[in-house]
């Protein structure tokens, strides 16, 4: 077994034309998620409970079955239905990018929702009760007090829930896509050196996630810089 | 459903093989777990070193490419290591079952080292002085002391995790394993109903996360049984 480093270094160049894809479909669904997240979020908190139950059904579902099953049905299942090949979605639906980018979004936005809540629900109660005898209205309470005091509560989650979507995006290239782990794959099946290229594939990931972790460090010390001064 | 007549022995069997991989994979990533978590916290610098670099590689590296490197590795790996003993030997692959099982336990093993050690760090240190004190053994201390105690803080996470391994059954077919998400593809090529197909799948994973979930939940009410009558 001959273990050629530099073959590593040569790969590096090449797996990183997938680069572009990857933190495409990253900032994409993470975008999409979070939106996603927020609805489901509000109708997780409301009251009625036709709100409530279609919230926990999809957060179930999404959080206990794989996203590789999750991109299947996406990607190889809905086409079995002819009114979805005859539908103006289909263009969109046929493309492995919109799959993936689909998948990808609604897998996250159940985590992200769960995440959101429980800064939601960290949230001291007396802060509301505060905001409610200087009179403010509930829309005012909402985006004054308890949105800024959860998110900042959920940050530290927040940036783990967005290293696993960076892992998550491998899958894209079972669906054909050619981000950085289908590139790596398309290189190891013309070369056969699994060791070199999926090593050099490994770390360039490893700095993308210490990239986001630095990242969400600064801003958790950003948002905490009130606890700071004491 | 009867279009999956047929089928349901194969998904049957893909399902015993998807408990058995979780199987496997959850006691090599709780050995790796304990051993990564004791690394962390010994006194030892090389050892720690080891851990650190354990849990950054597993946990930031996609589980695809980690299995993907193993699968193709180990069949270079052990094809050399056998020709080093008989030369005539062309090609040796691991199968793709152990492949995968020792991948995704390793993978969260790289997690629950980083739970055990907050949960070992989370018993109060009175305690382990209280054991040394009657003079326990070291492992009296760990069996009875410290073991028990840490069960508890890390059960939570010790769930997620469980159920992270489940979920991460489903990429095993990517290596040719033949579980459900295999048998899937199988039956597609034949009755070309895949969302039917595939949406059986789901349901079957939604269906075992269930029961890991409840099982959980309940370790969870006993280990903390002793809190009960406090509140």
């Amino acid at each position: 077994m001959n273990f050629d480093v530099s073959l590593i270094a040569t790969s590096l160049p090449k797996i990183l034309h997938g680069l572009g894809l990857t933190l495409n479909l990253l900032v994409v669904s993470t975008l999409i998620g979070l939106v996603l997240a927020v609805g489901i979020l509000l109708m997780r908190l409301s009251k009625r409970a036709w709100l409530v139950w279609p919230a926990k059904a999809y957060i179930y579902f999404f959080r206990g079955t794989p996203l590789l099953v999750q991109l299947f049905v996406i990607y190889h299942g809905l086409p079995q239905f002819g009114f979805i090949r005859h539908s103006i979605l289909w263009p969109i639906l046929r493309e492995p990018y919109w799959c993936s980018v689909i998948a990808l979004s609604l897998n996250t936005a159940a985590y992200v929702s769960e995440i959101l809540r429980g800064g939601v629900l960290g949230v001291d109660k007396g802060f509301v009760e505060a905001g409610k005898a200087l009179g403010l209205s509930k829309f005012q309470r909402a985006s004054r007090i308890t949105a800024p005091l959860a998110v900042r509560l959920a940050l530290p989650a927040y940036g783990n829930e967005i290293v696993s979507m960076l892992k998550s995006t491998a899958l894209a290239s079972t669906v054909t896509l050619m981000e950085m782990t289908g590139v790596a794959r398309t290189i190891v099946a013309d070369t056969f050196a699994p060791y070199e290229i999926f090593i050099a594939a490994t770390i360039i990931y490893l700095v993308l996630v210490w990239i986001i972790q630095t990242g969400f460090s600064m801003i958790e010390t950003y948002a905490n810089r009130h606890a700071r001064r004491t | 459903m009867s279009l999956l007549d047929g089928w349901w022995d194969d998904f049957f069997f893909g399902l015993l093989t998807v408990l058995q991989v979780f199987c496997i994979a959850l006691v090599i990533a709780v050995v790796c777990g304990l051993l990564g978590a004791s690394a962390k916290l010994s006194n030892s610098r090389l050892l720690r070193g080891i851990a650190q670099a354990y849990t950054i590689v597993f946990r930031g590296a996609p589980e695809l490419l980690v299995l993907l490197l193993f699968y193709f590795g180990m069949a270079i790996t052990l094809t050399w290591f056998v020709q080093v003993f008989d030369p005539s030997v062309k090609f040796i692959d691991l199968p793709p079952f152990w492949a995968g099982s020792i991948a995704i336990g390793l993978i969260v093993g790289a997690y629950m080292t980083e739970t055990f050690r907050g949960a070992f760090l989370g018993v109060d240190r009175g305690q382990v002085e209280a054991a040394r004190a009657l003079s326990l053994k070291r492992h009296q201390i760990f069996r009875y002391v410290r073991f028990p105690q840490m069960w508890r803080l890390a059960l939570p996470n010790f769930g997620n995790h469980m159920l992270s391994i489940m979920k991460d059954t489903a990429l095993v077919s990517i290596i040719g394993l033949e579980e459900i998400l295999f048998v899937a593809k199988m039956a597609n090529s034949i009755i070309h109903r895949p969302f039917l197909l595939y949406m059986t799948v789901a349901l079957i994973y939604l269906a075992v996360t269930t029961v890991i979930t409840s099982v959980v939940a309940w370790l969870e009410l006993r280990a903390n049984r002793h809190l009960r009558g406090a509140r």
